[in-house]
Parts: structure tokens; C-alpha cells; sequence
């Protein structure tokens, strides 16, 4: 389609880095807006409780206090969240957009005070006066899920908000057949997204136009436009969302939040603009959390640890309100978890599980435990039959002749060099030297994890997974009157660097220069509809979008161009840097005509035009990927435990990754390396905690640690790139599958080294407690098995 | 109650209530929005901003506190020659994705490296260790400070 590459593929600094290093970036809180006023919201301090009333009068007497508004106050101005896919097994949730007579967790909307400014509003927050009759709380997922239960929401019945079944096979059969049936269990512990960017958004309405402009850090401007405008009864054309630079996100600024919703009623309510910038114990406690997780698999295994066959259960725990179909995070683990291995016979079972904690979402790779769970059983495969675990990884993995390969989770695996990437690794890594050992102070481990990375999800995944959506997404692209080309996507960025790396993929697809090509994202106004940026999409879905309009964009300047030369045809015309050119073997020569004459003619001397071209230069286009695309990678790590302390150290991180062409080496470095620090961040570290009554007892950052520069070890990053075959420039996708095999290859090496003095882990965080307490016990396990 | 101090290098008066947050005045009576607000509680860093040329968190600080003291925020005046160098390293290193604690960290190296022209790596970790980033792993971040700082100590030997 393009005679050559000449930009995608260059690590080229990013253009948007001027502004965050001049101090000159433009975050929601950064915006003035005159005369806006400012809200907070009073939160509940209880995990579950019964609001028996609300006294708002002192807070209104504040000087500086414009109104304040409870759940039933609001209820008139927005319609309830119904969450209700035809998904069999997935039970339909509803909720209002705060609270009216029970509060769910800690944290929960109570009431919204909007005030001069974020001070007073603060001070007359403190002034309300509610009273609460508290009821009994659930806040562990496996409680919640026994019919004694407290509910979390009533209208359900039941706290089991999805149970999902799947079967490819005869798992069970292979089960009760096999010569052995191992067993291996995992469970990953609750995190969130802490973006160091709080949320935050500024409503306006304006009350002449009856127009609602909403300016909010986040990744999917247009699906967060629809969700305002049902909830608000308003339409399409009555609302703008403007997402400016975004301070982070990982998931968390998906969906159209409650205070937002809250927000933008109350502006339009109030005919004033409205903001809210949330605090970090907000951040903390009440945006949304992730991950908690608990799977346990069941591998029916020959002598040779070949899996015959393999079930997964999992339990996932959803917190207390559904901003997703509650079985759309889970889901995606149950379907790729056999990952690069060759598996006809499997099942899994999910139960999601609703508990009086916040409600989850998904974080930067969502799907993060697959990784985890199938090469922690291949681990635990191999310990039990004493085989190397290298050795159990090429007899179950899928030979390159083997795909595609129709996966027993239903998607089809292609493009992907599993044994290439693990060969590598294991090379690299030292893997052949290595035993696990114990020298008298520290235990030494190895770990591998190989990761096959869904990205991407096309249309066609969202039909066939029943989970609703599409996964298309739209460019458009024009030549403006001085030939500088405008590229805009329905993405917007929250640090991926889309300003350079799609300005590449225009410039290579039209044939210009990169600073000849504009890119404008995040405004629902200005960029086409668009599903936004999630799911490692940013690439395949934006750039492919983005390349396919390009190339409509040079065939028409080329037609134009072989016009302007006298030409009937465009053969042996080309583009390049903005000039069009004979392309001639072994070099081009110049025709004296470049896209800004081409632009002139086209924008004002309309009747220069070839028969039949319209004027103007303007372009749309769509593209649906492949339902989904595949990266995948081995990621290894060497690890010593002290044995005083439970300290791990990692001494060695390697990846080596194939995550199809690379656009720009720079950017993708920085998002593989970002990955596996969030994903190391996750094993070693975070956690939030709640206790029986639900208080969570982690809403600080003092007591939610995020990893610090101490915490992050070197990461090796060693590439072995295989285009896509089925997608614009071969492009695939990234930026998670660095968390997912972080957190594999880290818990296996600590099971590789804890397997010294015969103890295991299958909770996260490993955190020096936790590895203490295990070798201790390992230990005491020993000595009394001895004298026993 | 109305305060003066030098902001930038030019002497500001701003009133302010006792309880108000420096970084807050700076941010909404002073529009000066590249000091960055990320957790209020001292433990991010995002905030930092140079007070009589020490770096300081500007969460943790009364804006009475500041009368008669000297901010420099990160749009402050002339760029010193640390933070010139910093910034083009930041850039060829890719060491900001979102960018937003990306202040924080470059006025906290610019006291630094202007206090230790022969700083190591381990200091440098050392001191980073006070401020998070959650998108790029600080490889990247110890990486640019490293070449700023042997960039400046390369035009100091010429
Ligand atoms: S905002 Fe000051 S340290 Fe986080
Ligand atoms: S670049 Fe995003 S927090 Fe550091």
C-alpha cells in the first residue's frame, strides 16, 4: 500500500514532552473557568448502613454555600445506571446516581455541597448532619457468596451478580481418567489504579444553547458522551466532553463515574459551572478498585506433565456496585488462560461475587492473572512430578505449525512465537546454571512466565463473548488548506504519547512529513466517534484507523497530482515528505509539486479539479480489527528471599517480547517497562484493606504503597517482533502483558526459591511478612517431619 | 490576611486565609498551575517547588508561612542551567508519560544537581525515592538524570 516505512519504526522523542517539561500541560484542575463553583461530597464512614435522615441547614447557612443536594434531591434530574447485557448468568444491576436510602461501602455518596470555592465547600460538608443505622457488612468475597449472607443489593437476592460456564471438551472426563490430578490454587489480592492524577472533571451548561460541555480527564470520550446523555434524557448534539492532558488513568477514567454524573445535573440544575477535583483519600477509597481475584485450577497430567486437560474456577470479587457487566473482567481470564499451550479439554466456572466494599473496574491489563495462574500450575505440575519446569512448558506448548490454533476459550491464537521468546529467555536469563538454593542467609529462585497478551478486541470479540460493544474505531484526516495534514482519532491519551506515535503512522500512510501532520485527540467535538483508548487498542484500533484513512488520503492526492501533470493515471507517481515524486528504481526525482499546491487547488481553484473531484479535502474512515490480536513474551527473573527478614530481592528482570511492528521503539520501551513496574508494584506491594466491618484501612499512601524507584529493578527489554498478518502495518498492541507476566514471573520465583525449604505462597503481595512467615513455616514443617 | 512574598522572582501580595495550602495559592490566586497537585499528604512529590532555593513539598506548606521567602515553581523566570539540562534529558530519555509528576521531580533535581555536580546514581535513587510515578517505572526518569547531570558537568570542564 505504501512504498516504504520511513517513519513508523523510528524512536523519536515525543512531541508532547514540550509542554509537561515547560510546565505548560493542561490537566482538568489546571483550566480556569470563570465563575465556577466548586463541589465536594460527604462520603459514608460506614461499610453498609441505612441513611434514617440527613440535616443539610447548617451547611447552607455557610456564607459561600450555593446549594447542597442529597440522592433523592437528584433523582428527579437522572435516571438510574442499569447494567443489564442479555449475558446468561449475569444477574442485571441498577443503581441511582447517589444513594438515596442505603449507603454500600465506605465511601459511598451521601450528599454534594457546591460552594464558592473547594474551602467553604469542604468546611460545609463537616456541618452536615446525617444519621446512619448501621447494618451488618460483608466484605469478603467467599462470605458474601454463602446463602447466610448480608446482601449488598437487595433488589438481587442474591450476592452471586454473574456465574459463568464454559466448556470445550471433556475436562471432567479427563479428569477422572488421568493418571494424576494436580491441584493448584492463587489468589490476588485487591488493588487500584492510583493514577497520581486525581479525578476530576468541570460542567458547564450553557442555559441559551441548552448545551452541556463537560471537560474530564479520560480515555473514551464519546461512550462517556452517551452515557451522559441517557442519564440526563439529553442528545447526542447537546453534549461535549473534552478530555485535556490526563495525569494517568490505567483503566480507572473508563467509566462515567457517579460524582461526574453529578456534576454535570447539578450545572445544568444550577445554569453555573461546576467542578470537583477528588482528594487522594477519595482517590483511594471511593474510585474504583480491581483485580481481587481467586482461582484455582485442576490439571489432569501424564508422568511426563503433558496436560490432558484442565479446569479453571475463579472468584472474583466486584465490590458493591456495577459500573461493567460484572462478568467482563473474569470472563477474559477464563478465555485465554491456556494461552500459548496446546489444551482441547477445559472448562472454567466463574462466580462474581457483590460485597460492601468500592466497585471494581479494569486495570491495566485486566486480564493479568491468566498469566499467573497457568504457569503457576505448570510450576506446581512440575515441582510435583520433579521434572523441570522449562521442560513442562515445551511439551504442553503449541508448535509455531500448530496455529492458528482455535483455543478451548473460543478466540483464535496466531502470530505469536511462544518458543522462540522462552528459548531466548531461558538463554538469557542463565536458566540452564540455575538450581534453586539456599546459601544459609538468602534463598535464590528463578521464574518464568510466559504471556500470550489479548489486545485490541475487535467487534467481534464483544459479539461473541456476549459482553456487548463495539470495536471499531475512526479516523479522520484532513489536508488543510496549507497542505498540513490534521489527523484526529476517537482516542484520547493519558501518557501513551498518541501525539508522536500517531503522527507517524499518518506521515508514513500519506506520505509527509511527521511535523507536517497534526494530531487532535480527546475532544468528542473534534475527533470522529470512537471507542476510546482501553484493552491495548491504541495502536491496532487507532493507528490502523489511522493508516487506512492515510492511504485514501494519498490515492486522492496522487489522482489529483497526475491531473495537475497532465496525466490520466497516477502509475509511478509517489509521495514523499510531502512532495510528489516519479519513483524511479533506485531513487525518485522531483515533479516540482508538493500537498500544499495540491491543497491550493483543492480548496480554492475548485475547477482545476480532475472530472468528478469534489473540492475540499476531507476524509473518514473506519476500521473493525480482528476480534482480537495476540502479543505475547516470556518474561524471567531471578530472585534471593532473606531468610532473617523475608526481604525479596529481584537480581536479574528480563522480557523478551514480540508485540508485532513497532511504531516506535522509544514509546514502547516506556510502555513495557511502565508495565512490568506496575505489575512488580502489584506483586511486591499494594493492597487495599478492608476489615470485617468493611473499613478500608488503606485509603492513604502512606498505608496503599505504590512502588518507589527503590522497589523497580533493572528491567531487560529484548525484542523479537512478528508483524500481525491480519492488521494495518502488522501492528498488535502492548502495554499490558508486562503486568501480567510480571506478576507470574515474580511469584514463580519465589515459589522456586521458597520450594528450598519446602514452603509455598499463592497470595499476593509477597511481601516480607508473608515470605517470612512462609519459610518459617516451611521450615517448622520440616524439622517436625524429621522427628516424626 | 494579606501576604507577600517573591514568587518567580517578582514580589506578590495575596490574600489568603491561615489554613490555605501553598501549593493551593500558587495553583488559584496565582494561576501558577505546573505545580501539581497528587496527594496532599507529602508523600508524592508532585508538589515540589524550591523555597529560598531548597526544594520543598508544597502541600505540606501554609501559604503564610511563606512571607518574605522566595518560590520558584517550575514556569519560574530564566530556567537555571540544571533545569535546561534536566529537560532536555527528560525529552531523549522518554522519562514522562503523563507527565504529572513530572514537575515535582525536575525541581527537586534542579536543587540537587546544583548542590551535587558529582552526584552518583545511588544518590540520585535516594532521592527519588520521594517521589512515585506511576507510569514509567523511574528507569527512564534515573536514566535522564544521570545524562543531565553529566551533560552540565561536561559544560562546566569546557
Ligand atoms: S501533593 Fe504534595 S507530596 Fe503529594
Ligand atoms: S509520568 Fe505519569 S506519573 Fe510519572
Amino acid at each position: 500500500m505504501s512504498e516504504r516505512e520511513a517513519y513508523v519504526g523510528q524512536p523519536r522523542p515525543r512531541r508532547e514532552d514540550h509542554r509537561l517539561l515547560a510546565g505548560l500541560a493542561r490537566y482538568v484542575d489546571d483550566i480556569k473557568v470563570a465563575g465556577a463553583l466548586h463541589a465536594a461530597f460527604l462520603r459514608s464512614p460506614h461499610g453498609h448502613a441505612r441513611i434514617v435522615s440527613i440535616d443539610v441547614t447548617a451547611a447552607l447557612e455557610l456564607p459561600g454555600v450555593v446549594t447542597v443536594v442529597t440522592g433523592e434531591d437528584l433523582a428527579e434530574d437522572v435516571t438510574d445506571l442499569t447494567v443489564a447485557p442479555p449475558i446468561e448468568g449475569l444477574r442485571p444491576t441498577s443503581m441511582p446516581v447517589m444513594p438515596v436510602d442505603r449507603v454500600r461501602f465506605q465511601g459511598d455518596l451521601v450528599a454534594c455541597v457546591v460552594a464558592a470555592d473547594r474551602y467553604v465547600a469542604e468546611e460545609a460538608m463537616e456541618r452536615i448532619v446525617v444519621e446512619y443505622a448501621e447494618l451488618p457488612a460483608v466484605s469478603d468475597m467467599f462470605a458474601a457468596l454463602r446463602d447466610d449472607s448480608v446482601l449488598v443489593d437487595e433488589a438481587l437476592g442474591t450476592n452471586l451478580v454473574a456465574r459463568r460456564v464454559h466448556r470445550a471438551g471433556d475436562p471432567e472426563a479427563r479428569l477422572a481418567a488421568a493418571p494424576r490430578v494436580i491441584e493448584a490454587e492463587f489468589h490476588q489480592q485487591r488493588q487500584t489504579h492510583a493514577p497520581i492524577e486525581t479525578r476530576g472533571c468541570i460542567a458547564q451548561w450553557d442555559p441559551g444553547r441548552e448545551h452541556l460541555t463537560l471537560v474530564i480527564g479520560s480515555q473514551v470520550p464519546h461512550p462517556l458522551r452517551t452515557q451522559i446523555v441517557r442519564r440526563l434524557g439529553l442528545r447526542d448534539s447537546q453534549v461535549s466532553v473534552s478530555s485535556p492532558d490526563v495525569g494517568g488513568s490505567f483503566g480507572q477514567k473508563i467509566a462515567l463515574y457517579r460524582e461526574e454524573l453529578a456534576i454535570c445535573a447539578l450545572a445544568r440544575r444550577l445554569g453555573r459551572p461546576v467542578r470537583w477535583k477528588e482528594d487522594r483519600m477519595e482517590n483511594l477509597l471511593a474510585a474504583c478498585h480491581a483485580r481481587e481475584q481467586w482461582c484455582r485450577t485442576r490439571a489432569a497430567v501424564d508422568d511426563t506433565g503433558r496436560i490432558l486437560g484442565l479446569t479453571l474456577e475463579m472468584v472474583e470479587d466486584f465490590g458493591a456496585y456495577c459500573f461493567y457487566p460484572a462478568n467482563y473482567i473474569s470472563e477474559v481470564v477464563g478465555i485465554i488462560l491456556t494461552g500459548q499451550y496446546g489444551i482441547a479439554d477445559y472448562g472454567y466456572e466463574i462466580r462474581v461475587a457483590l460485597t460492601n466494599k468500592c466497585g471494581v473496574g479494569p486495570m491495566r491489563a485486566p486480564m493479568a492473572m491468566a498469566s499467573w495462574v497457568m504457569e503457576g500450575t505448570l510450576d506446581v505440575i512440575a515441582r510435583r512430578l520433579g521434572l523441570d519446569p522449562a521442560e513442562v512448558r515445551r511439551r504442553n506448548m503449541l508448535a509455531d505449525q500448530a496455529l492458528p490454533y482455535a483455543m478451548p476459550g473460543g478466540e483464535t491464537l496466531l502470530d505469536v512465537n511462544c518458543a522462540e521468546t522462552m528459548e531466548t529467555a531461558l538463554d538469557e536469563i542463565g536458566y540452564a546454571a540455575h538450581r534453586p538454593h539456599d546459601d544459609g542467609r538468602y534463598l535464590y529462585g528463578l521464574g518464568l512466565c510466559n504471556v500470550v497478551e489479548s489486545t485490541t478486541y475487535g467487534s467481534r470479540f464483544y459479539k461473541n463473548s456476549g459482553i456487548g460493544g463495539s470495536g471499531h474505531e475512526a479516523a479522520r484526516i484532513i489536508v488543510e488548506p496549507d497542505g498540513t495534514v490534521s489527523a484526529s482519532v476517537g482516542m484520547a491519551a493519558a501518557g501513551q504519547g498518541y501525539e508522536t506515535t500517531f503522527a507517524q503512522v499518518v506521515a508514513d500512510g500519506v506520505g509527509v512529513r511527521p511535523d507536517d501532520v497534526a494530531v487532535t485527540l480527546g475532544h468528542s467535538d473534534t475527533s470522529p466517534y470512537g471507542m476510546g483508548s482501553r484493552g491495548g487498542r491504541g495502536a491496532t484500533a487507532g493507528g490502523g484507523a489511522l493508516y487506512l484513512c492515510a492511504a485514501e488520503v494519498r490515492a486522492h492526492l496522487l489522482r489529483l497530482a497526475a491531473h495537475r501533470l497532465g496525466l490520466n493515471a497516477t502509475d509511478g507517481l509517489g509521495l514523499r515528505d510531502g512532495r510528489i515524486v516519479w519513483v524511479r528504481a533506485g531513487g525518485s526525482e522531483e515533479t516540482g509539486l508538493d500537498v500544499a499546491d495540491l491543497a491550493r487547488t483543492a480548496y480554492f481553484d475548485p475547477l482545476a479539479l480532475p472530472e468528478g473531484m469534489r473540492p475540499g479535502l476531507e476524509f473518514y474512515r473506519t476500521y473493525d480489527p480482528p476480534p482480537m490480536t495476540f502479543s505475547n513474551s516470556t518474561h524471567a527473573c531471578r530472585v534471593r528471599i532473606a531468610r532473617e527478614t523475608g526481604r525479596l530481592e529481584i537480581l536479574d528482570y528480563l522480557v523478551v517480547e514480540n508485540c508485532g511492528t513497532v511504531i516506535n521503539p522509544l514509546v514502547v520501551h516506556g510502555q513495557q517497562a511502565g508495565a512490568v513496574a506496575m505489575g512488580l508494584s502489584g506483586t511486591l506491594l499494594e493492597n487495599v484493606v478492608y476489615d470485617q466491618a468493611g473499613r478500608n484501612l488503606s485509603a492513604t499512601f502512606a498505608d496503599y504503597t505504590i512502588a518507589t524507584v527503590a522497589d523497580i529493578p533493572a528491567i531487560r527489554i529484548i525484542a523479537r517482533a512478528t508483524p500481525s498478518s491480519r492488521t494495518p502495518l502488522g501492528l498488535k498492541g502492548m502495554a499490558e502483558g508486562g503486568v501480567m507476566g510480571a506478576i507470574g514471573a515474580v511469584a514463580n520465583a519465589v515459589n522456586d526459591a521458597l520450594s528450598v525449604v519446602g514452603a509455598q505462597v499463592t497470595c499476593l503481595p509477597l511481601t516480607p511478612m508473608r515470605l517470612h512467615a512462609a519459610i518459617h513455616d516451611g521450615i517448622g514443617r520440616a524439622a517436625q517431619g524429621q522427628e516424626g | 490576611m494579606i501576604i507577600s512574598l517573591t514568587v518567580n522572582g517578582e514580589v506578590r501580595d495575596v490574600a489568603v486565609e491561615p489554613h490555605y495550602l501553598l501549593s493551593d495559592v500558587l495553583r488559584d490566586r496565582l494561576d501558577l498551575t505546573a505545580t501539581h497537585v497528587g496527594c496532599e499528604q507529602g508523600i508524592c512529590g508532585a508538589c515540589t517547588v524550591l523555597v529560598d532555593g531548597q526544594s520543598a513539598r508544597a502541600c505540606l506548606l501554609f501559604a503564610v508561612q511563606m512571607e518574605g521567602h522566595a518560590v520558584t515553581t517550575l514556569e519560574g523566570g530564566a530556567p537555571s542551567a540544571e533545569l535546561r539540562a534536566l529537560r532536555a534529558a527528560f525529552h531523549t530519555h522518554h522519562a514522562q508519560q503523563c507527565g504529572f509528576c513530572t514537575p515535582g521531580i525536575l525541581m527537586t533535581f534542579a536543587a540537587y544537581l546544583r548542590d551535587h555536580p558529582d552526584c552518583d546514581e545511588a544518590g540520585v535513587r535516594a532521592v527519588l525515592g520521594g517521589n512515585l510515578c506511576r507510569c514509567t517505572g523511574y528507569g527512564p526518569i534515573v536514566r535522564a538524570i544521570m545524562a543531565a547531570s553529566a551533560a552540565l558537568r561536561e559544560v562546566a570542564d569546557v
